[in-house]
């Protein structure tokens, strides 16, 4: 177990003129037993990043360090981790119980008998003891899953790795995982870095989610940080689904305006836009309130007809064009009854707005939220 | 024309295809097994038999006799040891080093190592016969019986000669076999390995080495055919009589005043049957070896 710092770390593949940049300049300090999640869209550098961590790819510039040890230099055998893979990378031709000691016989000294132990507990506290004596290819997607995980607790490292470990699982398998992951980690209290592209996953699991983008660091907060505070309009769009809706405009004095659509923002508002030309409205589905009575009135409602609504079951997902102008997405409840073609009128209010610069994305203005309620969400 | 018309012509031309189809077959099939066939009826035959009756033809009555297959094990039997002794090694050696080198260009990364392949590759390729002087001269200035004091190594030299020069003129080609092979192993598994704490002698031994029997099935019964049937380098490696290999000594059947064919028919089927055991050995892994099953 041990603190795990990421300091401008950075990773250039190729050299020269053809050189590709895949992580560029990450800052993160991951603290003993914290599981973080690092999630980001393909290609965004997570991957590369984690592989950094175990040794599989070299470091071109910035530092390592687990348990306050420089790691760039030391072998992935050295580094004390143990790495779950998205494949599974079981070794076909052993039993279930060799591909759990394989690790314990090459990097420990322990005896025969120790040995065996670690592996029955650890099979135990996993449930895979009955499965010992077989081999990989006789085991189900989910129980080769657990295995995986098996083979890296056994080691009983300072850190774990994990690369996408439940994208290969079925969906109703996957959300059970995730739980028992949660869990086990809660349980062994193990320095965890988790990579996935999946914004449930890393919603749900981690203490702390950081997002990539483009080899980038977006933003390392708590999940609910990051939904209600993002750092930038990349972090808004990829945490929550579905995504948080965006309307690009430009600054007109105290409103945003775009085409066929006029937002007047409040004071506070109107002064954290203040020497932007262009910015970019967000609100999540959830905020924006559809009503079909005409009641609603305000500076902030918009005549919209509804183009198609999705039911979820416990929500419908609808599809709205505000009339002559942007269209946007919102939630309502599972029970109420709403027909694609109907005019409906949208408020969005105000205090739930985000804002974003045009250019930069970065935010400008977040919802309003106590802080205290976000810190008494956290978990 | 009713369906059930129509049915009986579709199945009468069915029919009529298939006959064509079988017959173009057998004829292959004879075609294909008709040496094998005369040679074996050959090897069956008295010389008055073989002399007054079409080679394909069965033993006349009378004429029929195994004596042939008596004197040709007798006259290959040392030839068949020798070939024996010479020739398992040398295959072994041969895929053993070829899944060592497939190892090292494929599941390791190093530099220059493209260069390296090149050269493996480029080594498939070279002829026998434009060797065969290099070589010649090559075993005459190592001379392993003079350098190395031992008796066993002084019995044998031309046999190590010729074992330890179709051991370096395999590995090019078992290389390129196993790499091929290699490329499809998981890498993930690789690098947990690695994380495992393996080194890279560890990974082999007890990773890539226990997944590779099918493969080693294909270059083993590749090899092994190649090594046992070759007369080429026997001829011009191996000078000693005692030493001789039996793809030389079948050569020898040939009688100078006299043609013995079913002495040679017969010794033909005596030294070609150590390669069909082989194949019968490893069949099975053979067939996923060449499937490409891991």
């Amino acid at each position: 177990m041990a603190q795990l710092e990421l300091d401008s770390v950075t990773k250039r593949f190729g050299e020269g003129d053809e050189s590709v940049l895949a992580v560029d300049d990450v800052n993160v300090d991951i603290a003993d037993g914290e599981f973080l999640v690092l999630v980001g869209p393909s290609g965004c550098g997570k991957s590369t990043t984690l592989r950094m961590v175990a040794g599989l790819e070299s470091i071109t510039d910035g530092e390592i360090r687990l348990g306050g040890d420089r790691m760039n230099e030391k072998r992935p055998a050295e580094r004390d981790i143990a790495m779950v893979f998205q494949s599974y990378a079981l070794y076909p031709h052993m039993t279930v119980r060799q591909n759990m000691r394989f690790g314990l016989e090459e990097s420990t000294d322990l005896d025969d008998d120790e040995m065996d132990e670690r592996v029955e507990d650890t099979a135990e506290l996993l449930d895979i003891t009955e499965l010992l004596d077989r081999k990989p290819g006789a085991l189900s997607g989910g129980q080769q899953q657990r295995v995986a995980l098996g083979r890296a607790i056994v080691r009983e490292p300072a850190a774990f790795l994990m690369d996408e470990p439940l994208s290969n699982l079925d969906a109703k398998l996957r959300s059970q995982m995730r739980t028992e992951l949660q869990q086990l980690q809660d349980d062994l209290d193990t320095t965890t870095v988790y990579v996935t592209h999946d914004q449930t996953e890393a919603m749900t699991m981690g203490d702390r989610i950081a997002i990539l983008d483009a080899g980038e660091l977006q933003q390392v907060a708590t999940p609910l940080e990051a939904y209600h505070r993002p750092a930038n309009r990349f972090v808004a769009g990829f945490i929550g689904e579905p995504s948080m809706n965006f309307v690009e405009g430009a600054v007109d004095g105290d409103a945003l305006t775009a085409d066929g659509f006029r937002y007047p923002l409040g004071e506070s508002v109107a002064a954290a836009v203040d020497g932007s030309a262009n910015a970019t409205l967000g609100i999540r589905p959830e905020d924006i309130t559809v009503d079909g009575s005409g009641s609603l009135e305000g500076d902030h409602t918009f005549d919209a007809t509804v183009d198609v609504v999705e039911p979820m079951g416990d929500e419908n997902v609808v599809h709205l064009s505000i009339d002559g102008g942007p269209q946007l997405i919102a939630t309502v409840d599972g029970l109420r009854r709403i027909e694609s073609g109907t005019a409906v009128t949208v408020e969005i209010p105000e205090e739930a707005i985000h804002v974003f610069d045009g250019s930069s994305g970065e935010a400008l203005h977040n919802r309003s939220l106590d802080d205290a309620e976000l810190d008494d969400r956290r978990v | 024309m009713s369906a059930a018309d129509r049915a009986r012509s579709a199945a009468t031309g069915l029919d009529r295809s298939r006959v064509a189809l079988y017959l173009v077959l057998l004829a292959m099939v004879a075609f294909y097994l008709a040496p094998l066939e005369s040679g074996l009826m050959t090897a069956f035959k008295t010389p008055e038999g073989f002399r007054t009756t079409t080679p394909f033809a069965l033993p006349p009555i009378g004429e029929f006799t195994v004596s042939a297959w008596g004197m040709a094990f007798e006259r290959l039997s040392s030839g068949l040891l020798n070939s024996a002794m010479m020739a398992v090694p040398a295959t072994v050696l041969s895929a053993l080093f070829g899944s060592l080198a497939a190892y090292g260009l494929t599941n390791l990364s190093w530099r220059g190592q493209i260069g390296v392949l090149m050269l493996f590759v480029a080594g498939v390729f070279i002829p026998y016969q434009a060797v065969l002087v290099p070589l010649t001269q090559f075993w005459s200035f190592v001379d392993l019986g003079g350098r190395i004091p031992l008796a066993f190594v002084d019995e044998y030299q031309g046999l190590i000669n010729l074992g330890i020069t179709h051991v370096a003129y395999g590995i090019p080609i078992c290389t390129v076999l196993f790499r091929s092979y290699y490329a499809t192993i998981d890498e993930d598994m690789l690098e947990a390995a690695r994380l495992d704490g393996a080194s890279a002698a560890t990974i082999y031994r007890r990773i890539v080495l226990p997944l590779s029997v099918p493969i080693f099935a294909v270059t083993l019964i590749y090899q092994f055919t190649q090594i046992w049937n070759d007369l080429l380098f026997a001829i011009v490696l191996v000078s000693d009589p005692s030493n001789q290999v039996v793809t030389v000594a079948l050569n020898q059947l040939q009688g100078s005043f006299v043609q013995q064919f079913n002495l040679q028919m017969a010794g033909a089927f005596v030294a070609a049957l150590p390669t069909l055991v082989v194949y019968v050995l490893f069949g099975e892994q053979f067939a996923k070896g060449v499937a490409g099953e891991t």
